[in-house]
């Protein structure tokens, strides 16, 4: 018996910078069994219809990373993306290059952005000179040490993440999710002994620009879940090094802030976060909200069961932990 | 119905709007709010990043008042709704579990695991139910199209957290149809707003702002509509900011949920707060056509 079929329009973001001044979208339209992988629609296409489509693949089997792009606007792997579920969703399936990474042609980017970024954090074990491996010897780890970098190495630098943070795309200077979740690999592998010089050297890297919103996780096609190890990273780097930066400041300030009355004291924190000096430049932005929100100068009443709180702090957050 | 309302922080403070548009429209659609004065503050993202088992325990101590009370939270914020579904996630490890209870149990505190947190976005829509709610309409929203805007915890981690995609959300569209406004479909729409950062990098939270508020523009968008009031801080009491980092005016105004509900239930602008609001809103209601009585 004939497999079935369904008719699947593509919407393909076409570019050449040598003959093209905008992109445009050129419309194919296949016919196609639903579990078509839209990586093989693509190379489809290209043999049949189209050979000057440029696309970027290699293994087919969601193993190499190669042929991240945006399918119906979500970045993430053309060859682990059926067809038929995308027809359903959404009627046709645009597919575009990878964003935060300028494009080349057609759906393949430069990804030397995103390289650099991975470089930059050193990528590889650093050992002691001072203390080196004897000869012959193996370096064993406890299960409950690998636990804690169980999910990083199964990320294949497709890109996917990168392509899809906001935070990139604001400001090119931040590593990015995949360089942070590596960084993450190696600051709690015990084998690394540059553990404290890492947590330092990305903080005013941009390890707090990171806004915790999870896109990255979501656009992850391994499962590496980026922002949980971002978070991971800031926690270590506020236990090791203290409020450094105004981002650990502010959580840091946020956390204390809470101690004190069980709810937030607006006001209170923007001190707590940028000092003195810091809430005179927030002096004008302060005042124009104050004539419409006058609370948030006023200091909010203590919640009840107050005690509650605080014993909690007491239990799990000594105060000298949170010291360099 | 009955819930255990949980306004969060800001609500109380700088919010305050969102507050009384709740329970105007809470009163009207006859969900009773039962309000607990121990209920201390979610952590908002940021004690999480600090100590996360001391966010976990916070947590719990406000799901074991929730529990005691035999009823369901109910959030008016994303971030709330977040954190306070993150923490029961959290508190099923048992790890987690073993030093959260030790906080606990010595202030004769237990957290069982059963508090259902239930933002009110989820309760308009599945609870209360749109037909009911399209059929308390007073002031049709026709005329006057909406932008959603979801506040990244709402939606992610979907995999933890979700109770609809999270990359193609309707829930909120589906409420503003009902409510007769017209929904606009923006790619800024499941967006971040750059809350988080606002205090920490200034001018990259307002590019990123700006590009959401931009987009809902693009879109066709005469006003936003977030149910999250960090989000309503960076996209209303910031906009100024995000109109210095886009280089050009953007003048959009930004609804919190309960007061497109409100508006649409008949409630004045000052009922619901909309003097309060940076951007004034009066331009957005003039585009509601007039045929209904108000």
């Amino acid at each position: 018996m004939p497999e079935e079929t369904i008719s699947a329009t593509f919407d393909v973001y076409r570019f050449d910078p040598k003959t093209d001044s905008t992109p445009r979208f050129q419309r194919y339209t296949l016919e196609l069994a639903p579990h078509t992988p839209v990586l093989t629609a693509l190379l489809k296409i290209r043999s049949e219809v189209d050979p000057s489509l440029t696309l970027r693949y290699s293994c087919r089997s969601a193993i190499c990373g190669s042929c991240a792009m945006r399918v119906n606007s979500k970045s993430r792997l053309a060859c682990e993306t059926q067809v038929g579920p995308e027809i359903a969703r959404n009627g046709r399936i645009v597919v575009e290059p990878m964003r935060n990474q300028p494009v080349l042609r057609d759906l393949v980017v430069d990804q030397e952005p995103f390289w650099r970024q991975y470089d930059a954090i050193e990528p590889h074990l650093i050992l002691d000179p001072r203390h080196p491996m004897p000869e012959g010897k193996e370096n064993p780890m406890t299960p409950d040490q690998v636990e804690r970098f169980r999910e990083t190495p199964r990320c294949i630098a497709c890109a996917a993440c990168y392509s899809a943070c906001p935070a990139v795309e604001a400001d090119p200077g931040f590593p990015g999710p995949m360089a942070l979740a590596k960084l993450y690999r190696f600051v709690v592998d015990p084998r690394d002994t540059a553990h404290q010089d890492r947590l330092l050297r990305i903080q005013p890297g941009g390890l707090w620009t990171c806004l915790r919103c999870h896109l990255c996780t979501e656009a992850c096609p391994k499962d590496v879940r980026p922002s949980e190890r971002i978070r991971d990273l800031k926690e270590m780097a506020i236990r090791v090094q203290g409020g450094t930066e105004n981002g650990s400041r502010h959580a840091i300030g946020f956390k204390e802030n809470i101690r004190e009355r069980g709810v937030l004291s607006e006001a209170k924190l923007v001190r707590q976060t940028s000092g003195v000096a810091g809430m005179v430049g927030q002096l004008g932005q302060g005042v124009r909200i104050y004539r419409k929100k006058p609370e948030i100068l006023k200091t909010p009443p203590k919640i009840e069961g107050l005690d509650e709180v605080r014993k909690i702090y007491e239990a799990l957050d000594r105060k000298e932990e949170d010291a360099p | 119905m009955k819930l255990a309302y949980y306004p969060g922080c800001v609500a109380q403070e700088s919010g305050k709007e969102l507050d009384m548009s709740t329970r105007w429209v809470c009163r009207a659609l006859g969900i009773e709010l039962v309000e607990f004065p121990n209920f201390s503050c979610c952590g908002s993202g940021f004690i999480d990043e600090a100590n996360e088992v001391l966010n976990v325990a916070l947590n719990a101590r406000n799901l074991a008042i929730a529990e005691k009370a035999g009823l369901e939270m109910l959030t008016i914020c994303s971030t709330c709704q977040g954190m306070l579904s993150l923490a029961n996630l959290r508190f099923a490890d048992p790890k987690v579990r073993a030093r959260v209870d030790g906080a606990l149990r010595p202030i004769g505190i237990e957290y069982r695991g059963t508090t259902k947190v239930r933002h009110l976005l989820d309760v308009l829509v599945h609870d209360v139910g749109l037909a009911t709610i399209r059929a308390k309409v007073r002031r049709p929203l026709d005329g006057l199209k909406v932008g959603a805007f979801y506040g990244c915890h709402l939606l992610r981690p979907s995999d933890e957290l979700g109770s609809e995609s999270a990359e193609e959300p309707h829930s909120f569209e589906d409420l503003l149809a009902a409510l007769g406004a017209s929904p606009v479909y923006y790619r800024g729409r499941v967006m971040c707003c750059g809350f988080p950062i606002q205090f920490v990098k200034p001018d990259t939270a307002s590019r990123i702002a700006g590009h959401q508020i931009d987009d809902a523009k693009a879109h066709g968008a005469d006003a936003m509509a977030t149910p999250c009031p960090l989000c309503h801080i960076s996209l209303d009491a910031y906009q100024n900011r995000a109109e210095k980092a886009v280089g050009h005016s953007l003048d959009l105004p930004v609804f919190h949920l309960p007061q497109v509900v409100g508006l649409a239930l008949g409630a004045t602008p000052e009922e619901l707060g909309l003097p309060r609001h940076l951007v004034p809103t009066e331009a957005a209601l003039a585009k509601i056509s007039p045929k209904a009585p108000a």
